[in-house]
């Protein structure tokens, strides 16, 4: 038999059956936002915007302590800017995967080369033969990352942006387990989660694993109209709702971030 | 009462430390034998000890002695038959040790010469009981081989042994050996029974 | 006529009892020994045993566990009367975990490379230089060649160690984990490291009639006469104790007169 959840009646008409983009204009192109409970995977182009939507994505922020932001890729300092610049809420929670594992990994791999260079000097040996374990350089980021979003209580908003870093060190098919537990706990407990994946070098096969698992799925593209560039956010799949399924041209505006320009449905 | 053999007491008067006595026995006198050779090398020399049971375990040994009013407490103990008995090791003495089996020879002589190593007293002795216990599970030619080691390893140490056996339970091959290298016989074989 | 002065190169005196008169006086100086043993058989207390009278001399030692985690080994070792805790504290024995070691240098990969052999190399020889080691184990070398996939690369530390460390005056025993230690058995897993040693002390069970007794066997030592003799070994509270295994269960019982 299914889980089930019993929502207070009181936030089920505080959250409504549908959560913001944080973009306006989309929510109104998909007829009042995503419902909730939804997962959207978004695959995306180098230079498309889709890190700065990931962000404008948790804007919204209805709860925030409810509300996580996984970046992989930016650090702290650089988060904070962006989201001081559109005013979006700063009392949510972030994690900078990609600052730790660079402060832990790559700060370890700098001082090997060292060592495998100068040699050991005598304070080395010293803490060496001191040192009686191995500092937990393998941090299992994808169990802890899981484990933080499967933490949040109803009406969540999460944002893993992006599960390349996971899927470059780890067995995809376990990055692809993680993604079906957390839409189905977005499912339980009508969470919103969007979980973006460069379309560079990601494996077909993955691919289509994940758009079947998405409930919802966009597409970041970038091209060039004469001098210009023309980003846009295609959505493929809306879940029981093709009508939504739309190729929406938009820009970056100071005032706004992603701002949509036009709309083409797709037939 | 219990009634020591005075004679062995004085027979171990004119022996060095760096000797091997054999001490001959019948089955039945055996105990008196031991404790006869013992008590003096104890009481009379304020000699330290090991001694290596073969024929009984340790605590039996332990036992009749303190039976007897003696306090063997000084002397350590080399048990190899309780090992093979289920539970034989779990022993309320602190001054036993274990050899898996009578066959571990050399272990036999290694452990020996630990305990020899911690002792804190000057003069030693090694007591076998018994070649005859040994001569059981041991073939004649390793056995007579390793008397003539255990016999010439204490005395080139200055500690005297002395080894116990009941002559017609010894191989001949053994029986003549040993009395190639012991220096000392005290001969209590032909037992009288009145 | 004058008789030729005779040369004897000098020792490195183990401590451990009876090893040092079956080397008749002790490991040449310098010389890299694979003790070879099969499990059980007190390999890495020899080798610890080693490094403490070596400590109680007054001579730097080092220890490198690949085998067991050092908290554990210091652990198992401390049952014995011969070791005393401060000689770690106070930085005499020295001892490093392979896998820390293998951490700070990039090396947690399941094999080796050439490049990765070499660092291996420099970081040992400069830790024995740079503490000024005259006593080295390493436990074992098996684990260690275990990520060497290629002989020649294993041949080439084992070699390139070996002299690094010879210059360096460093006596090392190279711990060697084998399955069988009879008389066809290899000493080594390789196949290799037995012949680029100086020396090699083999260790293993003779089975008598269902028990196991220890045995050690030098079965070659460069630059000094030795017994090739096979000696029982016990495992004693105050370090290995040796005497030599009576000549009639020398061998085991499938082998021996006993057997059937």
């Amino acid at each position: 038999m299914a889980r089930k959840f019993d929502f207070d009646p009181e936030d089920e008409e505080f959250f409504s059956m549908v959560g913001s983009f944080g973009v306006p204009k989309f929510d109104n192109e998909m007829h009042g936002g995503i419902p909730r409970g939804f997962t959207l995977i978004a695959f995306t182009d180098t230079g498309s915007g889709s890190e700065l939507f990931a962000k404008q994505f948790t804007s919204p922020a209805e709860e925030s302590e409810n509300t996580l932001y996984v970046s992989t890729n930016e650090g702290q300092a650089e988060i904070v800017r962006i989201f001081q610049k559109y005013s979006w809420p700063m009392d949510i929670n972030v994690r900078t995967i990609g600052e730790e594992y660079n402060s832990t990994v790559l700060e370890r791999e700098l001082l090997a080369s060292r060592y495998r260079l100068e040699g050991f000097q005598l304070a080395d040996i010293q803490r060496l033969a001191q040192t009686r374990f191995v500092d937990e350089t393998n941090q299992d980021y994808l169990t802890e990352v899981t484990n933080e979003i499967m933490a949040l209580g109803p009406y969540f908003r999460a944002v893993v942006d992006s599960l390349d870093f996971f899927l470059q060190r780890e067995d995809p098919a376990r990055v692809v387990a993680m993604v079906r537990m957390l839409q189905a706990h977005a499912q339980l407990h009508r969470g919103l989660l969007l979980i973006s994946v460069s379309t560079n070098g990601l494996d077909p096969v993955i691919k289509q694993e994940l758009s079947s698992i998405a409930d919802m799925v966009l597409s970041f593209k970038v091209r060039t109209i004469g001098t210009d560039f023309e980003t846009s956010m295609i959505v493929s799949k809306f879940r029981n709702a093709p009508e939504n399924l739309k190729i929406l041209v938009f820009r970056v505006t100071p005032e706004e971030g992603i701002t949509p320009e036009t709309v083409e449905r797709i037939a | 009462m219990f009634e020591l053999d005075q004679r062995i007491a004085e027979q171990l008067t004119e022996v060095a430390l760096n000797s091997a006595v054999q001490v001959r026995c019948g089955n039945s006198n055996a105990f008196m034998v031991t404790a006869s050779t013992i008590i003096p090398l104890m009481q009379m020399f304020e000699m330290g000890g090991v001694y290596i049971s073969a024929n009984r375990g340790a605590v039996e040994i332990i036992e009749a002695f303190e039976s007897i009013g003696i306090d063997v407490s000084k002397i350590q103990f080399i048990d190899l038959v309780s090992s093979g008995i289920l539970g034989g090791t779990d022993v309320p003495y602190s001054n036993i040790h274990f050899v898996d089996s009578p066959i571990m020879l050399e272990s036999v002589l290694l452990r020996t010469l630990y305990i020899l190593r911690t002792t804190t007293s000057e003069r030693n002795f090694v007591f076998l009981d018994s070649v005859n216990a040994l001569a059981i599970y041991n073939e004649d030619r390793i056995l007579a081989e390793y008397l003539h080691t255990f016999i010439n390893t204490f005395r080139q140490r200055e500690i005297l042994s002395v080894v116990l056996n009941v002559p017609d339970q010894t191989p001949p091959l053994v029986l003549s050996n040993l009395d190639l290298y012991c220096t000392d016989l005290i001969d209590r074989g032909q037992v009288v029974i009145h | 006529m004058q008789p030729a002065a005779v040369y004897t190169r000098d020792r490195c005196v183990t401590g451990i009892h009876g090893l040092d008169e079956i080397l008749r006086g002790g490991i040449p100086y310098g010389s890299t020994v694979l003790a070879a043993g099969t499990c059980g058989s007190g390999k890495t207390t020899l080798g610890m045993e080693f490094l403490v009278r070596g400590a109680l001399a007054g001579e730097a030692c080092a220890h490198f566990t690949a085998t067991e985690p050092s908290v554990k080994l210091l652990e198992n070792i401390r049952q014995y009367a011969f070791f005393d805790m401060n000689m770690v504290d106070s930085g005499l024995i020295n001892v490093f975990d392979m896998d820390v070691l293998y951490s700070w240098l990039g090396l947690e990969k399941a094999s080796f490379e050439l490049d990765d052999v070499h660092a291996l190399i420099k970081a040992i020889v400069d830790i024995v230089n740079t503490i000024g080691v005259t006593r080295l184990v390493i436990d074992s070398v098996t684990t260690l060649c275990y990520k060497i996939k290629s002989e020649q690369l294993i041949r080439d530390f084992l070699f390139t160690l070996g002299k690094k460390l010879a210059t360096l005056g460093c006596t090392t025993i190279l711990i060697s984990e084998i399955t069988s230690a009879t008389e066809n058995a290899h000493w080594s897993s390789f196949g290799v490291e037995e012949a680029i040693a100086d020396g090699i002390i083999v260790m293993g069970d003779v089975e008598r009639m269902g028990h196991l007794l220890r045995f050690l066997q030098v079965v070659k030592m460069r630059g000094t006469a030795h017994s090739r003799a096979k000696h029982a070994i016990e495992l004693t509270p105050l370090g290995v104790m040796l005497t030599p295994m009576l000549k009639w269960g020398a061998q085991s019982d499938k082998t021996s007169r006993w057997g059937s």
